[in-house]
């Protein structure tokens, strides 16, 4: 039981992952804290509802497609609000940067309600991950397994690219010091506009990997966005591997929460972050 | 692209006159209305009223400390709790309650401010939003104190058993009177000192003001005046519930402000009165109604990024014969 509630949070903190990169990788660089991620990752979890019948239905193969879709048109959204909106802000202060990214999250909202309605969706998981590995008296279900594989796929693919590529070494450098990279020549616009594509993506890609085991509606972003929040506060803004490090501990604690205290699990999350923040502050790390 | 000086009401013009004239015939129209007007008017204006003063307190945090309070609704619905169980539990009088409401607010803001001031920055706003969803949590669950769900009712005929327009005059008095009092606050050398902070903590610590307490001082009048308006909302409803200090208050407080224009002190009052107005008009022929919100929004920071209050004082300083 408690190794399957792990598990069970290990799946979530993936996820949580995802979502909690893109957020982290465009405070770093861009210094906007993005509350439209929320949105993009349930537009992605309604793309991939929307794609599942399309694209191979009822294979493995499809059902991770349409996910992998669904997330490459979110990234298209959110460069395409980067390039039109977002670009006019970057001058101004911290709160007028925020407001239009909430804008943006009462203007999804609707838009989602009036697509696809007010109830759940939900999108049947393929034969092949029905099943669970039995180990001694434990389940672990194939799903769980397979998105926690996922995960960690993008995840090696994010620490290579970011250490070996050339756009990797950019948006590291950027985010320790964007000024210099643009004294390097390098056009400080196209950084900007990728990284938010490339985080608009691993959220669009986090939500498409929760239509297995979340309730998709269009209350999702409102629920995810503070969830993501949680972790990156406690990895740190900007910080890749704090927010791997958070949003596993988020994603245990809660599961575990579940187990013993399902009602306060949310609560719990919060005390852990007020925590690690105070904590921190006595280390002088926040301010 | 290096980040902008902090701009704030003080780069803006800052006179600390109060204009009375607009007060004055703002005031007279709003009495006006609620002794002639239908119940269905009277009834909007009251709730336009007490979420003008929740505004403008949460407005004193967002424009002037330099802090961002992602959960202020607590301060506004534990003076509800604060002002039914000492009615309820300790049998006391009716305006003893009505008092215990906002000092309620005031001692929690006291104690979770000391924490989030602690904190700069989106830090210090989650821990707001902590502190919130944790008294939320707490009131949800604790059913022999709070009946959880239930709810609270019967600590008080609602509004007070008066006639509703009367109840108006009652709310439109202590909204303005408070109101007032914010803005001598924001102009006295206490509000000096709190803007001061807000847009240079290092040159404010160089004068010798110490960023925490300064915050935290602006945090809990802001507390004790949002208790104000949640015991003016209990008092008209005459009930309570955990929603009272739900997410959805604290959304609309922001949105309102936001609205409204930050770094200007009239912000709430703007901001729940096109609020409201957006709220009833386009809910009811328009479902979809949330749309139009995050359109003005945007709209308004592309357009004009100091809001409609903004966008008035510009056009009152284009007016014929306006004061430079």
């Amino acid at each position: 039981m408690l190794l399957q509630q792990v598990l069970q949070g290990l799946m979530e903190g993936v996820t949580l992952f995802l979502i909690a990169s893109g957020l982290t990788l465009i405070f770093g660089v861009s210094r906007i804290v993005n509350f439209a991620h929320g949105s993009f990752y349930m537009l992605g979890a309604f793309l991939a509802y929307q794609l599942h019948s399309r694209v191979w239905p009822g294979t493995v193969g499809g059902f991770f497609l349409a996910i992998f879709l669904g997330a490459l048109a979110v990234a298209a959204l959110g460069v395409l609000f980067e390039h039109q909106v977002l670009r006019r802000v970057y001058h101004a202060e911290e709160l007028m940067q925020l407001v239009i990214t909430v804008g943006l999250v009462l203007i999804v909202e609707d838009a989602v309600r009036f697509v696809w309605g007010q109830n759940d969706v939900t999108v049947p998981l393929p034969d092949a991950l029905l099943g669970a590995a039995v180990v001694g008296k434990t389940y672990f279900p194939f799903y769980q397994l397979a998105i926690v594989a996922v995960g960690m796929v993008v995840l090696a693919a994010m620490w290579l690219a970011l250490r070996y590529t050339r756009a990797g070494i950019v948006l590291r450098a950027a985010t320790d010091d964007r000024g210099m990279v643009a004294l390097l020549g390098i056009n400080q616009g196209t950084v900007f506009t990728s990284v938010f594509g490339v985080g608009s993506f691993l959220a669009g890609l986090a939500g498409g990997l929760s239509v297995a085991f979340e309730s998709v509606n269009f209350l999702l972003d409102s629920r995810i966005i503070v969830a993501a929040f949680i972790v990156v506060v406690i990895g740190g803004l900007g910080n890749l591997y704090g927010a791997l490090l958070g949003a596993l501990a988020v994603g245990v604690v809660k599961a575990l929460g579940l187990l013993w205290a399902p009602r306060l699990s949310m609560v719990l999350i919060f005390l852990v972050m007020a925590a690690v923040l105070m904590t921190r502050r006595l280390r002088g790390g926040v301010e | 692209m290096t980040p902008p000086e902090r701009q704030t009401a003080a780069s803006g013009r800052d006179d600390p006159r109060v204009r009375w004239f607009p007060v004055a015939a703002v005031a007279l129209a709003a009495a006006i209305a609620l002794l002639a007007g239908p119940p269905l008017v009277v009834f909007a204006l009251i709730e336009v009223m007490v979420f003008a003063l929740f505004a403008t307190a949460l407005n004193l945090v967002l424009s002037y400390s330099g802090m961002v309070s992602f959960g202020h609704a607590v301060y506004f619905g534990i003076a509800v709790y604060g002002m039914a169980l000492t009615i309820t539990r300790l049998g006391w009088p009716l305006w003893a309650g009505m008092l215990a409401g906002p000092v309620t607010s005031a001692v929690f803001a006291l104690v979770f401010g000391a924490f989030c001031v602690q904190l700069t920055a989106i830090y210090a706003a989650m821990l707001t939003l902590a502190c919130s969803e944790v008294t939320f949590a707490v009131i949800f669950q604790w059913f022999e104190l709070t009946r959880g769900e239930t709810g609270i009712s019967g600590f008080v005929p609602p509004m007070l058993g008066l006639a509703p327009g009367v109840y108006g005059l009652i709310v439109l008095a202590v909204v303005s009177a408070s109101i007032l009092a914010l803005w001598r606050i924001v102009y006295s050398p206490l509000g000096l000192t709190i803007r001061a902070v807000g847009q240079n903590p290092a040159r404010a610590a160089a004068l010798g003001h110490s960023r925490r307490t300064v915050q935290l001082i602006a945090f809990v009048i802001s507390g004790f005046f949002s208790g104000v308006a949640g015991t003016l909302f209990g008092a008209f409803h005459g009930n309570v519930f955990p929603d009272y200090l739900g997410t959805l208050i604290t959304v609309n407080g922001l949105v309102m402000v936001l609205l409204g224009g930050l770094y200007n002190f009239a912000a709430g009052i703007y901001g729940a009165v096109l609020f409201k107005i957006l709220d009833n008009l386009l809910a009811h022929y328009f479902q979809y109604w949330q749309v139009a919100i995050g359109v003005i929004l945007m709209g308004v920071i592309l357009v004009s990024p100091r809001g409609i209050g903004g966008a008035i004082q510009w056009l009152a300083r284009r007016l014929p014969g306006a004061q430079r």
